[in-house]
């Protein structure tokens, strides 16, 4: 994988800038086809910075068809980047940019989704979360601008800086992990043996934010985001959560707000969604789904069966995996030697 | 290597015949039996810079398993090319980062630094908690500095041969919920037959035959429980109980001839080198490799 020079793409405009990497729009110099270019800066403190290893020994494993795709690493003395497949957009400015019919009628406010899309996607969501989990992966920063969108309507997870794999016994983790908008109550709380159930309680923040185009719970501190979120769904006592003051973050004097119900301040979803969502969106971590049962919701009861026929249709399973093999060509660099 | 097509953080890639039967230092004229040599004191080198770093074991048997995984094969890394005490400093660098346990350059380098000097005597080095006033462990700033740019760049070169593959499975956990599973663990002499076990996985880390990189983790933590419950007279099934962990008979077998032989491969190696300093830098080991062609000459 070291042979690949940079210059084998093309570089073309700057698609966004982080702590650790800058990611611009490529395009393969022999295939003439879109990649997203993400250069690592490695004159940090620490070397080849944490993140970076993390997400490259993560994402070579992970192949689905809901996490977007390494192809490459292309690793040089002073520079390394990787080479992924390219998306359109990010659902922050998927949303950002949407105009709903409903939008235009005015009955819905800018930035929300309509229906249809929103389930495709949380389909999608959980499916590539269900894929993380089963291969004992939490993803841990999963928002908005960690989702990608393509032009076919196509959702994956993206950036798996901050992921990690859980093994036996499940390790005591950092708490410093997903932003705090979509970042669950028993990590606010403290936390530091969380599991899976984290990236659910993210995903059921995103999923109410696409309804209403806003942030469910837009906290400014941990104190703050824990506030926010007892106002909606009711602060915690040891009688609806035991235990919960043997959290390092527990305090005695938490204003008492009442739980409410999700339909009164989520009037846009239909019966059916609020029912999932309510699973996803359990205080208690033990409480919340996993990530496959929300996949088998009858929510989800079309998209599930549309799948399924495609996978027994004529020809359908041999052709989806032929194009699993279309993309596999291109990872043939970094698996000759697999350590 | 065996490209891994079903995705597990329970197993790991484990080393091919070719990969075992040559290795880059050999093709670059380092005789075999000199190699295990250093391969021996370099892993013995990180577990004393791990226990003084206070780091947990796993993390330990990680850096040591990835130091293997470097230096194995035709595309691995030479001994000529690099100095082992600076693939093990990165090793264990390298592991602790994206770890609950991240350890900063300069305190790596410092202990490497001062482990250098104390060597052949590792244990006596890792036992004491203040260092003997007569060595000098303190790296100025400048040398720092330098060592620090080194670190990172022997650092990138081992990412670059490992194809980023520094997930180690580990035998640790396994073995805990095995002895759980046969109802061991629980007995009186349950914590006995654990540690006992334990002890046998961290030996498997120093024997020359790789053991970390030719069976999967469930086989490691078999073997070891095998041994540890015939050495402490714990019970178990009478019937064949590891075939339940995916292990056949052979495996085991080889394994606990392998784990019992380590002692008497450490107590050579010991024998042979004395007080002598195993070659841990390329300077040493081209003085080394031309003294024994001078011997074989002068014979």
């Amino acid at each position: 994988m070291d042979k690949r020079h940079p210059s084998s793409f093309q570089q073309l405009e700057k698609l966004g800038e982080g702590t650790y990497a800058t990611v611009f729009k490529g395009r393969n110099g022999q295939t003439g086809q879109f990649v997203a270019l993400k250069e690592i800066h490695l004159d940090s403190e620490e070397g080849t910075p944490s993140t970076a290893i993390r997400e490259i020994s993560l994402m070579k494993e992970l192949k689905h068809e809901n996490i977007v795709s390494l192809y490459d690493v292309i690793h040089t003395e002073n520079k390394l980047m990787l080479v992924f497949e390219y998306m359109d957009k990010d659902l922050k400015k998927y949303m950002d940019s949407y105009t709903s019919p409903a939008t235009v009628a005015g009955t819905s406010p800018r930035g929300a989704l309509d229906a249809v899309t929103i389930k495709s996607f949380m389909w999608q969501l959980m499916r590539g979360i269900a894929f993380c989990h089963d291969n004992r992966v939490l993803h841990r920063d999963l928002k908005p601008q960690n989702l990608l969108i393509n032009t076919q309507g196509q959702l994956k997870l993206a950036d798996f800086g901050l992921a990690r794999a859980f093994g036996i016994p499940v390790n005591t983790f950092s708490n410093e992990v997903v932003t705090l908008w979509y970042r669950a109550p028993d990590v606010l709380l403290g936390s530091r043996t969380y599991n899976t159930s984290i990236d659910i309680w993210s995903a059921g923040c995103i999923m109410a934010e696409m309804f209403t185009g806003r942030p469910l719970f837009p906290g400014t501190t941990n104190e703050d985001q824990l506030l926010k979120i007892f106002r909606l769904m009711g602060t915690p006592s040891e009688r609806s959560w035991p235990l919960i003051s043997s959290f390092p973050e527990y305090k005695t004097n938490w204003p008492v707000c009442p739980t409410r119900e999700l339909r009164a301040f989520l009037p846009q979803i239909d019966h059916m969604g609020l029912q999932l969502l309510a699973q996803m969106l359990q205080m208690r971590p033990e409480m919340r789904c996993s990530a496959q049962t929300a996949l088998q919701h009858p929510w989800f009861a079309e998209h599930n069966a549309r799948h399924a026929q495609q996978q027994q249709g004529p020809g359908g399973y041999a052709a989806a995996q032929g194009m699993q093999q279309g993309t596999g060509g291109q990872q043939q660099g970094q698996q000759q030697r697999a350590f | 290597m065996a490209v891994i097509t079903e995705l597990s953080h329970l197993a790991n890639p484990l080393a091919s015949s070719t990969q075992l039967e040559t290795s880059n230092s050999q093709l670059d004229g380092v005789p075999r039996d000199l190699e295990t040599s250093i391969r021996y004191e370099t892993a013995r080198l990180l577990q004393a810079a791990g226990i003084l770093l206070r780091l947990p074991q796993e993390l330990v048997a990680q850096s040591i398993v990835i130091l293997y995984r470097f230096w194995v094969g035709p595309d691995g890394g030479s001994l000529v090319d690099h100095d082992s005490t600076d693939v093990a400093a990165a090793s264990l660098y390298l592991a602790a980062k994206p770890s609950a346990h991240a350890v900063s350059p300069s305190q790596t380098l410092q202990v490497f630094h001062y482990l250098n000097q104390t060597r052949p005597d590792y244990a006596g080095a890792a036992k004491q908690d203040v260092p003997p006033e007569d060595i000098d462990w303190h790296l100025s700033e400048g040398d720092l500095e330098t060592a620090r740019n080194r670190l990172y760049k022997v650092e990138s070169t081992m990412l670059r041969v490992l194809g980023f593959q520094t997930h180690v499975a580990l035998p640790y956990g396994l073995c805990i919920n095995y002895l759980q599973t046969l109802d061991v663990s629980s007995s009186t002499a349950g914590s006995a037959v654990a540690k006992r076990a334990f002890a046998h996985l961290n030996t498997a880390l120093f024997s020359p035959q790789l053991l970390y990189l030719t069976f999967q983790p469930s086989a490691l933590a078999t073997a070891a429980i095998y041994l540890a419950a015939r050495e402490t007279g714990a019970g178990l099934p009478e019937t064949e109980w590891w075939e339940v962990f995916d292990v056949d008979r052979e495996d085991l077998g080889f394994l606990v001839v392998a784990l019992t032989s380590v002692e008497g491969f450490a107590t050579e190696e010991k024998q042979r080198w004395g007080q002598r300093k195993v070659p841990l830098s390329v300077e040493e080991l081209q003085a080394e490799m031309e003294r024994r062609t001078m011997l074989e000459n002068g014979q």
